[in-house]
């Protein structure tokens, strides 16, 4: 380990600590509302009180996730390709899809609302709306910048229009659709947890919704523990998985 | 202009398609053009809800606060992790990781502390606007070219000079970009945190007519909102189209 | 020799955004089967199109381009195999895999091309360097790869688009050496874009001259000479000359048009 990384581990080491330090220290003094600002201690200790509850309303978000994922992976990939493919469709339908995913989604939530009901149905289309939307974008422009010279390639040796797709330009766009799964995970998660904020029965969301209406300030402060660490893990998982998989990049 | 003539004839058949589907499945419920229209006429003569325009001023003011905020901090915390490589190596990972958490559930805790007030809506309208700020600039520091700089201190210029001089039009590109997703965020996070529950201000609007079922008045408060979003990124283009033309 | 490519009075025209752009105007063209065709000229005469219709990727305007007594309207693999300036390989391919690729399109099955491709390793001078990544090989060995990609069709035409254009010069003298002792074993008939003028002279049995934009054929030299050539002959040197003084106009011609 070189001086510097030894100097950086330092820091990240003592920082954290001194924060949690100056955090404890500051709540045992009384210098703030314990009802607002608890101390880590009794967010530690309210780990244990809500840990069952708080485990399964993670699990519960975690699955209407990982449908609302499939879902926004799947269409946000083919939609894609074949828009992204086809020049003409791209031209025209390029302002349509940058003003919808522009859109604030949130101003339709109501609205999904009152037509889906509460629970896990507007959950899962909500959710995979958020998702789809910047895969699309993402996969759209992947598909675009495709190298020409490898189409022109693949032509020039006789390549059908179906082997084109299969043995060009999937292969080729395969970064761009890790890197739109990459992006995905966080934006589904995060539609199915406005939902449940918003109007849910069941799930992370409405747990901590109801936590900080009943100004449970470290039940709160444990549960957003416990959604934050989900997410980064999820996400350190799938950025190990997209490194494996982009060994020929280099 | 084919392109053009194609564009309108698909956003036609769409309009159409919702006029017909809505009015055979449930008008009420599914708001055909023909029903909106008359209430967006209602609203911005101040008929369906009289305080639409304090409500919008609020939140404008909500969301002019949060990115300013974000401005701030962001510039900030950016120079701080991009001037310095150890600070910079120490925390931009910590601040990815946070960034990988979707800022929603920094809300519930926001709620708590702030209560149902505009506080609430600023703080997380500025935690969603000080990430792509952060980053923005930490990235736009790094992405600059070490020769400029060897360059410019070889000519004798003084570190101030050389960040006001070299650094800032170097990194002009992706700083201004940063700002733009900035905006677009708080922007976002402000209407979002009204939306989950406010007093006051365009989401509380909204939330109003949603739990009346006047889905009419609740698709004439979204184009409104809609249009203070479109009108913001606007704004923020055009900024960036004169800071792009200022730097070249 | 029978003419195996037969160009008849072919004529391309470009739409530009400041109007229309004539490419090509009335070549016709010759080349016998066995030969190895130089075509020459100035930028933007048209040689890299004219090639492409040969491939049968750019239709022409006017006129038609003849393989083998057919028309030429879209590429065909079986007959012409052609490889471009930049090796155009897929990056997510190993070299092997690369080498592979027309023979995959064509649905040769797997043991098939792989012992075909395994086995052009060898002449490619890769042979270690199979299993690795385009970003792991040096261009000349990537255009190595594009060539060998070319002759694991087995065409009888190989159609090269200025091939070594991307490679420093040292790399460029090789790799014309090996190009020259490649196509003397397959007996392959080559169509070879080129700027070089040495490399015009190094390795063709005829060198084609085109004219600045709209491009025409200027002129023709046939090489007869044996290989390897000795460039430094009084009888090359004045070859040579000849040469650069048929191109030398044209090229001044093109320059002053920017």
């Amino acid at each position: 380990m070189s001086a510097e990384t030894l100097r950086v581990r330092v820091l990240q080491a003592a920082s954290v600590l001194a924060l949690f330090a100056a955090w404890e220290g500051v709540a045992r003094a009384g210098w703030v509302d314990p009802l607002f600002v608890p101390a880590p201690s009794a967010v530690a200790r309210a780990f244990g009180r809500i840990g069952g509850s708080a485990l399964a309303g993670l699990g519960d978000t975690l699955l209407k996730t990982a449908v609302a994922y499939v879902l926004s992976v799947v269409f946000g990939v083919a939609f894609g390709v074949a828009i992204g493919s086809v020049r003409a469709l791209r031209e025209v339908l390029s302002p349509f899809v940058v003003a919808v995913y522009g859109m604030p989604k949130i101003l339709v939530l109501p609205w999904i609302v009152l037509i889906l009901g509460f629970g896990t149905a507007p959950a899962i289309v909500y959710g995979t709306i958020h998702g789809f939307f910047p895969i699309l974008v993402l996969v759209i422009g992947g598909v675009r910048d495709v190298d020409r010279t490898l189409v022109t390639v693949a032509r020039a040796f006789g390549a059908s229009t179906w082997q084109l797709y299969w043995k060009v330009l999937l292969p080729a766009i395969v970064p761009t659709v890790l890197a739109g799964m990459r992006l995905g995970i966080v934006f589904c998660l995060l539609g199915v947890l406005i939902v449940e904020m918003f109007a849910g029965v069941r799930g992370m969301g409405h747990v901590m919704g109801s936590l900080a209406n009943g100004f449970q300030a470290p039940e709160l402060f444990a549960a957003t523990a416990l959604v934050s660490a989900a997410s980064i893990a999820i996400v350190l998982a799938l950025d190990t998985l997209n490194d494996r998989l982009s060994h020929w990049r280099g | 202009m084919r392109v053009l003539a194609l564009r309108a004839a698909i956003l036609a058949a769409f309009l159409l398609a919702w006029e017909g589907t809505a009015r055979a499945a449930n008008p009420l419920l599914y708001v055909p053009p023909s029903a909106a229209l008359p209430a967006l006429a209602r609203l911005l003569t101040l008929d369906s809800y009289p305080d639409l325009v304090p409500s919008l001023l609020l939140t404008l003011r909500e969301i002019a606060i949060a990115y300013g905020l974000a401005i701030a901090a962001g510039l900030g915390c950016g120079a701080a992790l991009g001037l310095n490589r150890v600070i910079g190596r120490a925390y931009a990972p910590i601040l990815g990781a946070l960034y990988a958490v979707p800022a929603v559930v920094w809300y519930p805790s926001l709620m708590l502390f702030f209560g149902l007030d505009a506080a609430s809506k600023i703080a997380f309208g500025f935690l969603l606007g000080f990430f792509p700020i952060t980053l923005a600039v930490l990235a736009g520091i790094r992405q600059v070219n070490p020769h400029m700089l060897a360059v410019a201190r070889a000519f004798g210029a003084r570190p101030p000079t050389v960040f006001v001089k070299v650094m800032i039009p170097a990194m002009m590109f992706t700083l201004v970009g940063g700002l733009r997703t900035g905006l677009a965020l708080s922007v976002i996070g402000v209407i979002v945190g009204e939306v989950l529950g406010s007093k006051s201000g365009m989401g509380s609007l909204i939330n109003h007519a949603y739990g009346l079922f006047r889905t009419a008045d609740y698709v004439a408060l979204v184009l409104v909102t809609l249009a203070l979003v479109v009108g913001s990124d606007a704004i923020a283009s055009a900024v960036e189209g004169r800071a792009q033309r200022w730097s070249e | 020799m029978s003419d195996l490519i037969a160009v008849e009075h072919v004529g391309k025209q470009y739409q530009t955004s400041s109007g229309p752009v004539e490419a090509l105007h009335d070549v016709s063209l010759a080349v016998g089967a066995g030969e190895f065709c130089t075509v020459i000229g100035p930028s933007g005469c048209g040689k890299s199109t004219l090639l492409g219709m040969l491939g049968g990727l750019v239709a022409a305007d006017s006129g038609r381009v003849l393989v083998d007594g057919r028309p030429v309207t879209a590429p065909d693999p079986r007959r012409v195999a052609t490889v471009f300036q930049e090796a155009g390989l897929f990056p997510w391919r190993t070299a092997l895999e690369n080498v592979e690729f027309g023979l995959e399109v064509q649905g040769v099955p797997r043991e098939r091309r792989r012992a075909v491709a395994t086995e052009l390793l060898g002449p490619l001078g890769l042979r270690d360097f199979g299993a690795k990544y385009p970003r792991e090989l040096s261009g000349g060995m990537r255009q190595r790869v594009a060539i060998g990609r070319a002759l694991a069709i087995d065409t009888q035409i190989i159609l090269m688009d200025e091939p070594f254009g991307a490679l420093d010069e040292q790399t460029r003298l090789l790799m014309g050496e090996w190009l020259l002792d490649i196509w003397r074993r397959t007996r392959k008939t080559v169509v070879f874009v080129t700027h070089s003028l040495h490399e015009a002279l190094a390795l063709s049995t005829r060198v084609v001259v085109m004219t600045a934009r709209p491009g025409r054929i200027k002129s023709v030299l046939e090489l007869p000479m044996p290989y390897p050539r000795a460039m430094e002959s009084p009888e090359m040197a004045a070859l040579r000359a000849r040469l650069w003084g048929e191109i030398r106009d044209e090229s001044r011609r093109a320059m002053g048009e920017r």
